[in-house]
Order: C-alpha cells, then structure tokens, then sequence
C-alpha cells in the first residue's frame, strides 16, 4: 500500500482518507477480534464484560493475554500487570509520534492518543509530517468501532467457531503484522536489527512461552543492534549529547 | 441473552486497571521525549524499535510450525507488491493449504 504525496486536504478530506487507509486493516481486525471474542466466551465473559473491554483497554494483544489469563483463573492484579507489559511497547512507539504531537495541547493530545494502537501507530508515521489529527481520528474511529463490533459479535456467537485454527484464521494477526513489518523495510541494514530482535523473542518465548517478555525482549535487542549500527552517525553533535 | 448482558463487578475492575495502565502507555512516550535528550545511536534505536517490535511479536507464531514458516515468508514476499488485505487473504488461504500438506 502506498500513500501518495498530496496537497493540504480539508479535515473532512483527511478523515475520509484516514477510514480509507483504516480499512484493509479493519479487514483483518474483524476475524482477529471475532476470534478474541469467542475465545473470551469460552473464558467465562459476558458480551457487556468484552465489550467494556475493548472500549477502554482497545489493545488487541494484550486483551488476548487478559482474557486467557481471566480464563486460568489469574488475579487481577497480575492480569492487569500482564496488559500493561504487552503494551509497554506503546511508550516507544509514542515516543516517535512525539514531534507530530508538538504543540497539540495536553488534553487533546491525551484523547488521541487513547486511539494509538500498532496499526494507527504505522499508518500515521508514514503521513510524515503532513499527519492530522483529523487523518489520526479518520483512521482510529474505524478501528475502534471496527474492533468494538467484532469483539462483542464474536462473544455473542460464542463457541460458533470451534476450531479457528482449522480456518487458518489464527493465522490473520501474523500476515497483517508481516504487512505492517514490510512497510518499515529500509534497505539491508534493517535486517541486522530485525534478525536480532527475532532471536532474543524466540529465545525468551523458548522461557516464557505463556507470557510476555519476549516482545520487550526483541524490542530491546533490535534497538541495541540499532543503535550500535547508528553509533557514527551524526559524530559532530556527540559533544553536546 | 441474560447472561451475555451480566457484567462481573471484579473483572469492571480488571478492565479499568487495564485501561489506565494501557491508556498511560499511549499517552507516556510523547511525555518521557519531550524531558529526555537523544543522542544518534538513541534515535537509531528508536527508529528501528517498531519493526524489533513487530518482529517480536510474529516471530514466536510464525516459526511455530514449517507449514506457518513457509506462509509467513510467502507473505512477505508480496507485502510489498499487492494491497495488504490481498497479502492478508492470500497468506491465510497459503496456511491452510500448507498445514493439510506439511
């Protein structure tokens, strides 16, 4: 998917781009949070406990994670500190948004990031510095009513759905995540990087294979690699950093 | 149909500590840069974090099984060449067939 270099659009033209954008992600959020839901009615909750979830948390991954630990039985303090470690990698991901935020006051800036998942995270960096907030809530609204509807239809249906695996359909979130992945390919020496992060996620998910460290784990590693391939760059301001 | 409206006061406030704390991670980055000065190696590594997250979290699935491998990698060979919900339909229709075969 490429997003073409383009005039300065009205808000009303940037929302309707960003819903456009939004929707071949919408696409493959639909079966992945019609498969939470199902999953999450086998777990014990109720179509209002799913959807309350998926309109405050709004965090796939991680309610995968809650709801298969509110399945086990786990306390809700670890549940909590278990969504919280899948979505530490919002911090880094923030943190690049940071400059498209700059001068964006406290309070509006807080709302929209509320909608800040990886998908919105993705489409919104490649915008560059053209990024609107309209294009921002375009894309996000989509997403959150997109994820709202198919969490909850998919509690409702229930166990419709006895073996997701069976229609390839646990497969979604790895083909869209992989799409997502190519976007950032910038030449042979993102490879480094990558290669590093998939070792230390594999080697941590070889310890945890239940929890969530392996993706703080690649995150680190990747960045580590990253930033010692970086380390020259820029030489004339290391005095001053 | 009762029983899909009964909402658990325990697991409201799951929910709500989960809200926040995620809501606090979305609102935190902008928050932690603006008070923290980066040097290039720093933003090297927080330019390549996204795709070291990614990676993260596909690679524990994706290596999984050789039938999930070989799709995996046949999606990211077209991710770049075809709209991404026709990458997504043909990687999911690739596993299928790969899993009867392998």
């Amino acid at each position: 998917m490429t997003i073409p270099a383009s005039p300065p659009k009205s808000p009303g033209q940037e929302f309707a781009l960003g819903t456009v954008h939004a929707l071949p992600i919408v696409a493959g959020a639909i079966p992945f949070g019609f498969l939470l839901g199902s999953l999450a009615a086998k777990a014990g909750l109720s179509a209002i406990d799913m959807g309350l979830m998926s309109a405050l948390v709004f965090a796939g991954s991680s309610q995968f994670v809650a709801v298969e630990l509110l399945g086990k039985g786990s306390a809700g303090l670890a549940v909590v500190g278990a969504i919280l470690l899948v979505n530490l990698r919002h911090l880094l991901m923030g943190a690049t948004l940071a400059p498209r935020f700059r001068g964006v006051p406290a309070a509006r800036a807080g709302l929209a990031l509320f909608f800040m998942t990886d998908e919105q995270w993705a489409l919104s960096l490649r915008r560059g510095p053209g990024l609107t907030l309209a294009y921002w809530y375009g894309v996000g609204l989509t997403l959150y009513l997109a994820w709202l509807a198919s969490t909850v239809a998919g509690t409702l249906a229930g166990a419709l759905i006895a073996d997701p695996a069976a229609w390839g359909l646990d497969f979604t979130f790895i083909a869209v995540f992989l799409c997502l992945l190519a976007g950032f390919w910038r030449g042979v020496g993102s490879l480094p990087p990558w290669l590093a992060s998939a070792a230390a996620a594999l080697a941590v998910h070889a310890l945890s294979p239940g929890g969530t460290w392996h993706i703080l784990a690649g995150a680190l590693a990747g960045g580590a690699v990253a930033g010692w391939q970086g380390r020259g760059q820029g030489k004339e301001r290391a005095s001053d950093a | 149909m009762l029983e899909a409206l009964r909402l658990d006061w325990d697991l409201f406030a799951v929910v709500l500590g989960g809200a926040l704390v995620t809501w606090m991670t979305r609102i935190g980055g902008p928050w932690l840069i603006a008070r923290v000065r980066l040097g290039p190696a720093a933003n090297a590594a927080l330019e390549a974090t996204p795709g070291a997250v990614l990676v993260a979290l596909v690679a524990p699935a994706a290596l999984s099984r050789p039938s999930d491998a070989l799709a995996a990698a046949f999606v990211c060979l077209i991710a770049r060449r075809v709209p991404m919900v026709v990458a997504v339909v043909a990687g999911v229709v690739a596993v299928v067939l790969l899993r009867r075969l392998l």
